[in-house]
């Protein structure tokens, strides 16, 4: 990238980084036997977060942002990270690992400098405001069909904020319950 | 019911016709006992017909009925059947304002079992009202002599006033004007206002001229008591003939029928005690009217002025405004985008002209320049003259003024100063409240105002003026004004503040008291005064709007309330503040000065820390403490000094980083409740800073436990 | 259905709500165009403009009121042919006299079913 264009690059808001992991990342749909009803797949944004993968449904993601500066809010609830400008509109980031129980406090995050290469905001769309939330790093999307979804083990964990889980080539996926995330 | 966008609109012209209405009807309520102008009545006549209509296509039964009546007595008055007098002008009155609740409640979507009663007993007063004489017998128009032709198309009110011309005695004329398709609107407009000082125009007939598709010809029906000549001067090409088949005016007697006015209805005044919160303004005890409204509509505490639709109806010419800087940016977009081309092609590593550079800076600028323009623009739309919300309220003042038996008259001026229409619509519930209070405790009584040797009608002053980037909103009256030492005694009783600080205050800072929380308290306000709430909701509300008030009074000369205000919420003047290294923006009409203060200057009352300027003392209170942050150790502080009078606080920050105008972006709905902070704005860098609620603050930190911690 | 047998309608109402309604129920039949008007004046200066099918007019209007444009419609041999509906609040027998006689098709008193009328456009639209 020429200086220039990286000076043009700050300025301008890009489109590859909203929809480029949806593009390269998708995978094929797998060659399913043919059932009797055949059901279409859902789609889900698959994340991770300390080292789990989680997933949302493709539907209420708005967009997924590099990490940039972050404003402190002052007497917000503990599980809300800070303020973030996405062109113009002021939305809260949240932390979603504290609920989840995957990590102890909240990460105090400024600007990318304090979180990984991978992290990304999620943000998605809500009824009560749309809000970002902070992911260790995108996977892709995965269709994981609904009537396959599995309600979440009890493992003696109080996970209210889980959904259910979905499981696709060996891999597991948990489906994050936005409202629950979020409260 | 229709459906809900449907009933929006229907809502957004209801609302309009109302308000014409109420304009129409406030000029004829003025003019009481002078002969009304025939245009006006059948302008109010047209406002309650299409209201009639309009309700009925959407459901809206209810409110097409009391529209109905209104709409019958109003015809009646048109035709001459019945006679304007006080009776019915207070009557239209009422019914206008139940038609406004009607018609909120259906903008609410609620019902109105609550109105019912109301609304029927304004319907049976209407349709007495209506009742009038009937016409005479044995038509004048056929004395004259009136082509039937003519006549055809005339509708009963055009007859109406034709036979008012012909009781007139005044000559009856046909002027035949061509006009050219494209402009003949103009055109007939100018000739009407030429002939209105002349006499009448009754009707206006268009007519095709054969063999001539490009121009149309009007005939117009004329009466008028001044001779052929004048009429002709007036004409400017347009042809006179009579209209009549006699030459000249016409001789007829009108018929013999009762007289066109009646006696005013007499008024019984019902003395009643005054509130306590009168005592203030030295003029002792008021006696107020019971309202002689028998309606059953009162202004319930939630109703508002608030127009029920979030339109703005907008100048087309400022649209095209913002058309025009768009098209100029998408211009300056597709010459960035060139230049970007030919930086991709000329590739990395190597340098550019300087040319190129040049040439990108130049874009950029002119990129600015344009995104200014297009801003300022779009702030343009949003204004709208503070008139909107002026008429309404001089609607309601002469209701109210009439209701509480003094003699008083409204003045407004300034509605043509145009604010940001958030603004415009939240200062309605203030301002009425204000008026109230000088109406309620301001003016005295008749009797009261002669003792004193001042004219027994008393002035009440709603004026707007617009100061740079401010608007300067004055609400005064010539009442009795405010009695000092009474406010004094009054403070101390109520705990507001001590007798020793009131002895210490000046006069303002005295007045301003009246401003603190629990001043006034809900048991002395007085119905009138409304909302049972004192002077501080008033100066809260004016805070939420970045407003200040501040009020001067003089005993005997009365009250003056001054209501500072930003042009627009949108974009406002900030003083950018760091607090451990976090950057705040502080609203600078809330700034009333700035200082610096050493940490060792400090001293404490109760383990509150204070600070002195000029002889003062004030709270000193540690933003980051109030926010929670991480305190940085040092020696001396700014301190921001914001609020009024005697709330004044001192807020204390790290450094002041300077002034920069700001758009103030609401928080997403999640974070709304974050108390202290009404939004966000984006700096040069793109970073979200935070903008204080001042107002929101000072009432957090008034509260003892806040105090405290 | 081609450009040729588009029906333009026209139609005459100071209420801006009313209008819309109208309007709306009207542009959804097959072939018809529909044209507004906000009074009298404006009518008559769309009027040369198009070639209508048909007029629907309020009466009560500012400037020119209905009785006057059905006049001046019913009297000039461009439109005269053309049928015209009134929609109008004045429901009595002698303000419907006066609009028949004057050379109105239709005389509707609001309130009205809106697809009354949609249905009656389409009557006299395939009439002709």
């Amino acid at each position: 990238m020429s200086r220039f264009a990286e000076l043009l690059d700050c300025f301008f808001y890009r489109p590859d980084e909203e929809v480029g992991p949806f593009l390269e990342l998708a995978p094929e749909v797998e060659g399913v036997p043919e059932s009797v009803v055949a059901e279409v797949p859902e789609e889900f944004l698959a994340f991770e977060l300390a080292g789990e993968t989680y997933a949302v449904p493709i539907a209420v993601v708005r967009e997924i942002q590099k990490v940039g500066d972050v404003t402190e809010v002052p007497r917000a609830a503990p599980n809300v990270i800070g303020l973030i400008n996405v062109r113009g509109e002021m939305l809260p980031l949240y932390d979603v690992k504290v609920r989840l129980e995957l990590a102890g406090q909240p990460p105090v995050v400024r600007t990318k400098k304090d979180v990984g290469r991978g992290a990304r905001v999620v943000l998605l769309r809500d009824p009560e405001g749309d809000a970002g939330i902070l992911v260790d790093r995108v996977q892709g999307v995965v269709k994981l069909a609904l009537s396959r979804l599995e309600s979440a083990p009890n493992l003696g964990l109080e996970r209210d904020a889980v959904a259910g889980i979905g499981r696709k080539d060996g891999r597991l996926f948990i489906l994050l319950d936005l409202e629950q995330a979020l409260s | 019911m229709a459906p809900p966008r449907a009933l929006e609109e229907f809502v957004t012209e209801a609302n309009e016709i109302l308000e014409t209405l109420s304009r129409e009807l406030f000029v004829l309520d003025q003019q009481r006992g002078k002969e009304p102008d025939p245009d006006r009545l059948n302008a109010v006549f047209r406002g309650a017909h299409s209201l009639k209509g309009l309700a009925a296509m959407f459901g809206v039964d209810r409110l097409s009925r009391l529209a109905h009546r209104a709409e019958d007595a109003l015809d009646a008055l048109r035709l001459g059947k019945v006679p304007l007098d006080d009776r019915m002008i207070d009557t239209l009155i009422e019914t206008l304002d139940m038609l406004q609740a009607m018609l909120a409640r259906v903008s609410a979507g609620t019902s109105a079992p609550d109105l019912e009663v109301g609304a029927d007993h304004l319907q049976d007063r209407l349709a007495e009202l209506a009742k009038g004489r009937s016409l005479p017998a044995g038509d004048l128009l056929e004395q004259v002599g009136i082509d039937p032709q003519i006549r055809a198309v005339f509708t009963e009110y055009e007859e109406h006033r034709l036979r008012e011309n012909v009781k007139k005695g005044v000559g009856l004329w046909k002027v035949r004007a061509v006009f050219g398709l494209d402009d003949f609107d103009t055109k007939l407009a100018a000739l009407n206002a030429r002939l209105k000082p002349l006499g009448e125009v009754v009707s206006t007939l268009p007519s095709s001229r054969p063999g001539d598709e490009a121009s149309i010809a009007f005939d117009l029906v004329f009466g008028s008591g001044q001779s052929k000549s004048a009429i002709e001067a007036a004409l400017d090409g347009a042809t006179l003939s009579t209209l009549t088949t006699r030459e000249g005016p016409v001789e007829v007697t009108p018929p013999p029928g009762p007289a066109l006015s009646l006696p005013p209805q007499p008024r019984s005044p019902v003395p009643r005690p005054a509130p306590r919160w009168d005592d203030v303004s030295g003029s002792g005890l008021t006696p107020l009217a019971e309202p002689t409204s028998t309606s059953g509509l009162r202004l319930s505490p939630e109703s508002s002025l608030r127009s029920l639709t979030q339109t703005v109806r907008v100048d087309i010419g400022r649209l095209d405004a913002l058309m025009n800087s768009i098209g100029e940016l998408l211009l300056i977009r597709s010459n960035i985008n060139r230049l970007a081309e030919s930086a991709r092609q000329v590739g990395s590593g190597v340098a550019l002209p300087k040319l190129w550079g040049q040439e990108l800076q130049r874009e950029a600028r002119a990129l600015e320049r344009k995104l200014d323009e297009l801003q300022k623009g779009v702030l343009d739309v949003r204004m709208v003259p503070l008139g909107q919300v002026f008429d309404k309220l001089t609607r309601l003042m002469r209701r109210l003024v009439r209701e509480s038996g003094k003699d008083v008259d409204f003045a407004v001026s300034g509605g043509d100063v145009e604010l940001d229409k958030l603004i415009v619509e939240e200062l309605s519930d203030p301002l009425m409240h204000l008026l109230r209070n000088a109406l309620d405790h301001g003016i005295e009584p008749p009797e009261v105002r002669r003792l004193h040797h001042k004219p027994s009608r008393g002035t009440i002053r709603l004026k707007a003026r617009e100061q740079g980037n401010q608007v300067q909103l004055e609400v005064g009256d010539d009442g009795g004004g405010m009695d000092e030492s009474r406010i004094r005694q009054v403070a101390v009783e109520r705990g507001v503040a001590t007798e020793e600080q009131t002895r210490e205050m000046d006069r303002r800072d005295l007045l301003n008291l009246v401003f603190l929380p629990g001043f006034s308290t809900r048991e002395d306000v007085s119905e009138l005064s409304g909302r049972g709430v004192g002077l501080d909701v008033v100066k809260t509300n004016l805070a939420r709007l970045s407003g200040l008030i501040d009020i001067d009074s003089r005993r005997g000369d009365g009250t003056t309330f001054t209501l500072t205000l930003p042009l627009t919420l949108a974009i406002i003047r900030a003083l950018m503040v760091s607090v451990s290294g976090r950057t705040y923006a502080v609203p600078l009409s809330a700034v009333m000065e700035i200082a610096s203060v050493r940490h060792a200057d400090l001293q404490t009352i109760e383990r509150r820390e204070v600070f002195e300027v000029r002889g003062q003392t004030l709270p000193f209170v540690r933003l980051a403490r109030v926010f929670r942050l991480p305190e940085v150790e040092r020696e001396r502080s700014f301190v921001v000094l914001v609020g009024l009078a005697q709330q004044r606080i001192g807020l204390a920050v790290d450094e002041l980083i300077g002034q920069e105008d700001i758009v103030t972006k609401p928080l997403s709905g999640r974070l709304r409740a974050i108390p202290g902070v009404s939004g966000a704005t984006e700096l040069g860098d793109r970073r979200a800073v935070l903008v204080l609620d001042i107002g929101a603050l000072m009432e957090e930190l008034s509260r003892p436990q806040a105090a405290a911690s | 259905m081609g450009i040729l047998s588009t029906h333009k309608v026209l139609i005459v109402e100071d209420s801006r709500a009313t209008r819309e309604l109208l309007a709306a129920a009207l542009s959804g039949l097959d072939g018809v165009e529909v044209h507004t008007a906000v009074s009298g004046f404006e009518a008559l200066k769309v009027l040369p403009r198009h070639r209508f099918a048909l007029i629907i007019t309020d009466i009560n209007m500012p400037d020119i009121n209905g009785l006057e444009l059905i006049n001046f419609v019913k009297k000039n041999p461009h439109y005269k042919e053309t049928p015209l509906f009134v929609v109008t609040t004045e429901g009595r027998p002698q303000d419907r006299d006066r609009g028949l006689q004057l050379g109105a098709s239709e005389y509707v008193v609001k309130p009205f079913e809106v697809a009354d009328v949609s249905a009656l456009v389409r009557r006299y639209l395939k009439l002709r």
